[in-house]
């Protein structure tokens, strides 16, 4: 023991802390030995669900790849601090951040307030249309860690990048789209060239950071022309709506051209069908007539003489009778006619 | 108790061991963290630039002193800085550029403090954002023909042209450089203002007479479409009607063909019948049929 002991001084230093020792040890050597057990355990560690874990030993990363250095929810076992320390990074979450860089001011208040209603300050937000027009635009943007160790240790603040990789991303894309397509149909595709071209930034400047989600909010002209391009709004939708009255008349004007020449021929048919039964009708009954006319002509001619007169007497309005000429002829015979709805009343007959 | 009195000499040497390295790693060591760059002086003197991350040792203080660097990427968004394209257009651009310390000795050195940086990156961005501007037209950054447009091309001169200065000069890493924004002066806004309502109140009145034409177009289409089919009505109900006529006329005329003295008869009587109405006066002699029999009778 003295041979292996070190120098008198520092032994004489130690020996009230050798004593400590050995009468803790004495005491409580199983509790020593317990929390000794504690310590090498207290590394190991769950990792949440929404989670991924990565192990730095010595500040260095554990693993080769960024998927082995990755670990999923469970337990991880590492070594005690200050040899390692485990990082957490919340990879299911998503984060919201509302992009206003083309729409607020970025500079004072004071300029919004004093600039004049026809121009924009530089420092207001809004871009420029592929067609130089103005536009103002507001947008949210939604993303999350896809690259746990790269956003960790070497990302760049996550709100920053990504307003400045939208605005660019949004600028360029507002710069080569017609303000006609940005306002109208062309809404998607820009906000699908934008994304695009954002986490085509969010690459390249490595960020580790996935754009989720892009949305614009509001995208409209700059407030001094919104009423001229409401009146073309209400141009369009009053041309809309004369052509579908247009076609509304086309739609009721052709049927009943149709319905009206079907009725045209359906009558035209349906007197001719008449006509014809009558002409069947009437011939039946010429052929009847004849038939007996040939058996016996001469009453059958004076049976029908004879109707013929009596109808035209009995529906004749009035009936004057006149005694037969003398001599043959009535030279001289007046007749007067009265009661007849025409006027004069009288007439006179004078062969 | 001599295993005991074993176990008291392993432990004393133990803490005794652990003491001692503890004395010694808080002195000596240097942890890196993954994200960090260590500098390692010598009486002031840099010796020693790590960038990677781990365990490093230096001698004990006064001798060494390591001073850790953030390697973070950073984004630095410039001023809005007027410049003039190529076709003389003014224009203010705005850029930003993630960046990290790229080497650490040089940075300290030319930089020192790192909030440092931005300052010395504004003016090299800006000079470069001038000079490549100028050298592109506007149509370049905006315009609705894709073949015009250079923001690739654009964005790859400024960082060709400030990122070697600036890893050089400020021992700055300049990974990225993107226009964020383009504005025009607030003078030429007025006027952008100005060219927008004119082509507003054009497209207004496009829409409003195409819509008239296109209606009217419409309308006489279908007008015309209607007249064809009353037209194509009316012949169809003549040609029924003559049909109809001809087939009558030819049943008739069947018919009469087997005695037409009858037929004739007939038709002189039913002329009477159509003749004499309710407002007819009739003028009869007393001889004729029937009367002429109560004449006859009478002997007058």
């Amino acid at each position: 023991m003295r041979k292996l002991g070190p120098p008198s001084e520092i032994r004489r230093l130690a020996a009230p802390i050798a004593r400590v020792l050995d009468g803790a040890w004495q005491r409580m050597h199983w509790w020593i030995g317990a929390m000794a057990l504690l310590y090498l355990l207290s590394g190991i560690t769950i990792v949440k669900p929404d989670e991924v874990a990565v192990i730095l030993r010595w500040g260095r990363l554990v693993g080769p790849t960024p998927a082995l250095q990755e670990h999923g929810p469970g337990l991880l076992f590492a070594l005690p601090e200050p040899v390692d320390r485990v990082v957490r990074v919340k990879v299911k979450k998503v984060s919201e951040v509302a992009v206003s860089t083309l729409i607020t001011s970025a500079g004072d208040e004071e300029d919004s307030e004093t600039s004049d209603l026809n121009t924009l300050s530089p420092l207001t937000g809004y871009a420029i249309t592929g067609d130089h027009n103005i536009v103002q635009l507001d947008m949210v943007a939604r993303y999350r860690v896809r690259e746990p160790a790269e956003w960790a240790f070497y990302g760049p603040d996550s709100e920053r990048i990504l307003k400045a990789e939208v605005t660019s991303a949004m600028v360029r894309s507002l710069g080569e789209m017609a303000v006609d397509r940005v306002l109208a149909d062309g809404r998607k595709t820009l906000i699908a060239n934008a994304t695009r071209r954002a986490q085509a930034g969010l690459d390249g400047a490595r960020s580790g950071l996935e754009l989720s989600s892009l949305e614009l909010t509001r995208l409209a002209p700059p407030p001094a022309l919104t009423s001229d391009f409401d009146a073309v709004q209400s141009a369009f939708i009053g041309a809309e709506t004369k052509k579908k009255e247009a076609q509304a008349f086309a739609e009721s004007a052709i049927p009943q051209a149709r319905a009206g020449a079907d009725a045209a021929v359906q009558e035209a048919r349906a007197a001719a069908e008449a006509d014809l039964a009558q002409a069947r009708g009437d011939a039946a009954a010429f052929l009847a007539l004849d038939r007996q006319y040939r058996s016996d002509p001469s009453v059958v001619r004076e049976r029908l003489y004879r109707d013929a007169v009596e109808r035209a007497i009995g529906g004749a309005g009035s009936v004057h009778w006149v005694p037969p000429p003398r001599g043959g002829s009535y030279r001289g015979f007046r007749i007067t006619i009265g009661g007849g709805s025409r006027s004069g009343g009288t007439g006179e007959i004078d062969p | 108790m001599g295993g005991s009195v074993k176990i008291q000499r392993y432990l004393r040497a133990v803490v005794g061991s652990l003491a001692l390295a503890a004395i010694l790693y808080s002195a000596m060591a240097v942890v890196v963290r993954q994200g960090q760059a260590v500098l390692v002086t010598r009486f002031g003197r840099p010796i020693r630039a790590a960038t990677d991350a781990g365990l490093h040792w230096k001698l004990p203080w006064p001798i060494d002193q390591a001073s850790l660097l953030d390697m973070r990427r950073r984004v630095y968004e410039t001023g809005h800085t007027e410049m003039l394209t190529r076709d003389k257009k003014n224009v203010i651009a705005r850029t930003f550029v993630v960046w990290r310390i790229g080497d650490p000795l040089a940075f300290t050195q030319a930089v020192g403090a790192e909030d440092g940086a931005e300052g010395k990156l504004d003016g090299l961005l800006t000079n470069a954002a001038i000079g490549t501007l100028g050298g592109h037209d506007l149509s370049a950054l905006v315009s609705t023909n894709p073949s015009d447009l250079q923001t690739d091309q654009i964005e790859a001169e400024l960082l060709g042209s400030t990122a070697p200065v600036a890893l050089h000069n400020y021992g700055v890493a300049i990974e990225q450089i993107r226009l964020e924004r383009i504005a025009l002066p607030e003078e030429n806004v007025s006027a952008v203002f100005d060219q927008m309502r004119a082509e507003r109140r054009q497209f207004a009145a496009k829409f409003e007479a195409e819509g008239e034409l296109e209606a009217s177009r419409i309308r006489s289409e279908a007008e015309l479409e209607a007249a064809r089919i009353q037209a194509k009505g009316s012949e169809e109900q003549a040609r029924i009607r003559g049909e109809s006529a001809a087939q009558v006329a030819r049943t008739y005329a069947d018919a009469h063909k087997v005695n037409p003295e009858l037929y004739r008869f007939t038709r002189s009587l039913e002329s009477i019948d159509k003749l004499v109405k309710s407002n007819s006066t009739l003028i009869l002699r007393t001889d004729s049929e029937p009367f002429s029999l109560l004449q006859s009778k009478d002997g007058k």
